[in-house]
């Protein structure tokens, strides 16, 4: 088990320095001077040799890497060239709301995907199996945006049932705030829902053609008790890594999301950080999102060796 | 049991007759009546886009002041937008867009996976090693992130969008194609091959290549749908096509502004991804079947 852990955090470092240094090397592959470019166009010859200085934009390329990165791994990513405020925290103010978002899109997913997909699994081949089939087509293909507007387009201008657009905090307002997450969750959770119901029929069908669940249904057992006691619990086991590979689905869903229904989240940020050429933001930005979408896929990976315990123990044997 | 070698043994009934690869596709296309719908959509969509000048008579650049926010007519059955341009057009033209946008993107992906993932899988070593540890690294990007990225990088343009597209959709090509060609070239044929003489670039491109042909039709069957809503999705952030070109993306961009005096401006540009994403989506589901040399 240890073995195996010691193993998946050292490709993941090997990742994430990769990562670093594409992202360092895309950055430096902006036309312009790169100490014009992490400055901006409106500074002065002082704020230059600053940014030159900092980063020590004299030394051989592989030297500035190493200062990069250093300033990079303490946490300092530069400032935003509009807001003059560092970088990390601009992220850090913007991203609970992304996460607010995710989770409760997270939530909508789960709760219609896993529910519907176990029951296509146990009727398989009926009506309810080929109306979710088609439902989880229709989710893949559908593109959310459009499904935002629709949505906007139905329940704020015809009903007038939701506000179309805004962000309530939280703390200000958890009834405000719900009730203008929800469309943006739905919208989210719809694709990350169409995968997962796919996922969830497919893995149960196969647990439920296993010899110990057919042993338990001769022992008697009611087919409730064999689905939810026996089969469930190796069913949704792949499930959980296909929730890991959605990350990134899910973070570039949240860009287009946000857009939409205006949340000043995470995903806006980036979009705003774009059109105003501010590069310190974009880079920021586009490091700490492939980090994360890294390290959450240790995460997955590390609960799923403890839900199925084979996986340890054939690393430990020395073969994985 | 193969239907000829059935042919053989049970003797000569309808169903056992040996039967044409053209003819074995045409029954299992009838056993699929979704599937196939998906592809005459998908096809007539590319027929669309391929004629958009003899289909879309009227300019769709062209605005006209008096027709400004009309709702659908007869003259313009999809209505016409905030510059007085006949949406009908523009949902025509912005399929050649989309097919551009999504077909070129997958088409540039394969040509740079396919050839990195044949060399990773043949050789292995040290050489595979860096090769994975580069596509691990690529694929911890998110699509999107890394598009806005690149785009970032190179200005915002259809080109620059196919391209951030196509090299986001890389390393799952690497990745399909290494893993086809490890087990291929274990294959006794590929060793049958060798000692017969054979070198690496012959075996590589008459051995192993014609055998993943197949599993990279399917996959891009998969990843077309994906490009297109991609493209839809970097001019909606208005990162794609720049305006007047229509592109789906765009249109719907400009439509959220009116949602409350023009809906019909929303309804046509997202329903025609929609329904092209979904055709390719049926259509893949039955390529996958149709390529599947199992299922016999």
């Amino acid at each position: 088990m240890f073995e195996f852990l010691v193993q998946r955090a050292a490709i993941s470092v090997v990742t994430l320095f990769v990562i670093s240094m594409i992202v360092f090397t895309g950055v430096r592959m902006i036309p312009g001077d790169p100490a014009r470019v992490m400055a901006g166009t409106d500074a002065d010859a002082a704020g230059l040799e600053a940014v030159r200085e900092k980063y020590g934009l004299k030394d051989p390329i592989a030297l500035q890497y190493l200062r990069w990165a250093a300033l990079a791994l303490r946490g300092d990513l530069g400032e935003s060239i509009r807001t003059r405020e560092a970088v990390v925290h601009t992220v850090a103010t913007k991203l609970p709301i992304t996460i607010e978002l995710a989770f409760l899109s997270l939530l909508v997913a789960v709760s219609i995907a896993i529910p519907a997909g176990v029951l296509a699994a146990v009727r398989r081949n009926t009506l309810w199996d080929v109306l979710t089939s088609g439902a989880s087509l229709c989710g893949v293909s559908i593109p959310n945006f459009w499904l935002g507007i629709m949505l906007i387009l139905f329940f704020s201008v015809r009903l007038g049932w939701l506000p179309a657009s805004g962000f309530v905090s939280i703390w200000e307002s958890p009834l405000a705030n719900l009730q203008r997450m929800l469309m943006p969750a739905f919208v989210l959770g719809t694709a990350l829902a169409a995968v997962l119901m796919r996922q969830t029929r497919n893995s149960m069908i196969e647990v439920m053609s296993a010899d110990y669940i057919r042993t338990a249904y001769s022992k008697g057992l009611a087919g409730r008790v064999v689905v939810f006691r026996h089969a469930i619990r190796n069913g949704l086991i792949p499930v959980v890594t296909i929730l890991g590979l959605q990350m990134g689905a899910l973070i570039s869903g949240a860009v287009v999301t946000e857009q939409i229904f205006v949340v000043p989240g995470f995903g806006r940020l980036i979009v705003e950080a774009v059109f105003t050429r501010d590069y310190p933001l974009v880079q920021g930005v586009v490091l700490i999102t492939a980090s994360s979408y890294v390290l959450i896929n240790l995460l997955v990976d590390v609960s799923y060796s403890l839900l199925n315990p084979r996986i340890r123990i054939r690393s430990s044997a020395g073969d994985a | 049991m193969t239907p000829s070698a059935a042919a053989t043994t049970a003797g000569p009934t309808p169903t056992d007759r040996p039967v044409g690869p053209w003819l074995r596709a045409w029954r299992r296309t009838r056993r699929r009546p979704a599937s196939a719908a998906g592809a005459v959509i998908v096809l007539l969509f590319i027929a669309t886009a391929l004629c958009a000048p003899w289909i879309a008579t009227v300019d769709p650049i062209q605005g006209d002041w008096k027709q400004i926010r009309k709702a659908p007519t007869w003259a313009h059955p999809f209505g016409t937008d905030d510059l007085g341009r006949d949406n009908f057009s523009r949902v025509v033209w912005g399929a050649r867009i989309s097919m551009q946008a999504g077909v070129f993107s997958i088409l540039l992906a394969i040509a740079v996976g396919v050839p990195i993932g044949l060399v990773a899988g043949f050789y292995r070593g040290a050489l595979d090693q860096v090769i994975m540890r580069l596509t691990d690294a690529w694929l911890a990007f998110p699509f999107l992130i890394l598009a806005i990225g690149l785009v970032t990088i190179m200005g915002p343009s259809l080109t620059n969008a196919t391209v951030a597209i196509g090299l986001g959709a890389t390393p799952t090509y690497i990745r399909l194609t290494r893993g086809l060609v490890l087990a291929i070239a274990a294959e006794d044929y590929v060793h049958g091959a060798r000692a017969l003489g054979a070198g690496d670039v012959r075996l590589m491109t008459r051995h192993v290549l014609p055998n993943i042909v197949s599993s990279l039709l399917v996959q891009a069957t998969i990843s077309i749908p994906i490009a297109i809503i991609a493209e839809a999705i970097l001019s909606f952030l208005g990162l794609g096509v720049q305006p007047p070109t229509p592109s789906w993306g765009t249109m719907l961009n400009t439509a959220q502004q009116f949602l409350e005096t023009a809906p019909w401006m929303a309804w046509w540009p997202g329903l025609a991804i929609f329904s092209l994403t979904l055709s390719f989506n049926l259509a893949g589901d039955g390529l996958r079947d149709l390529l599947d040399p199992r299922d016999y």
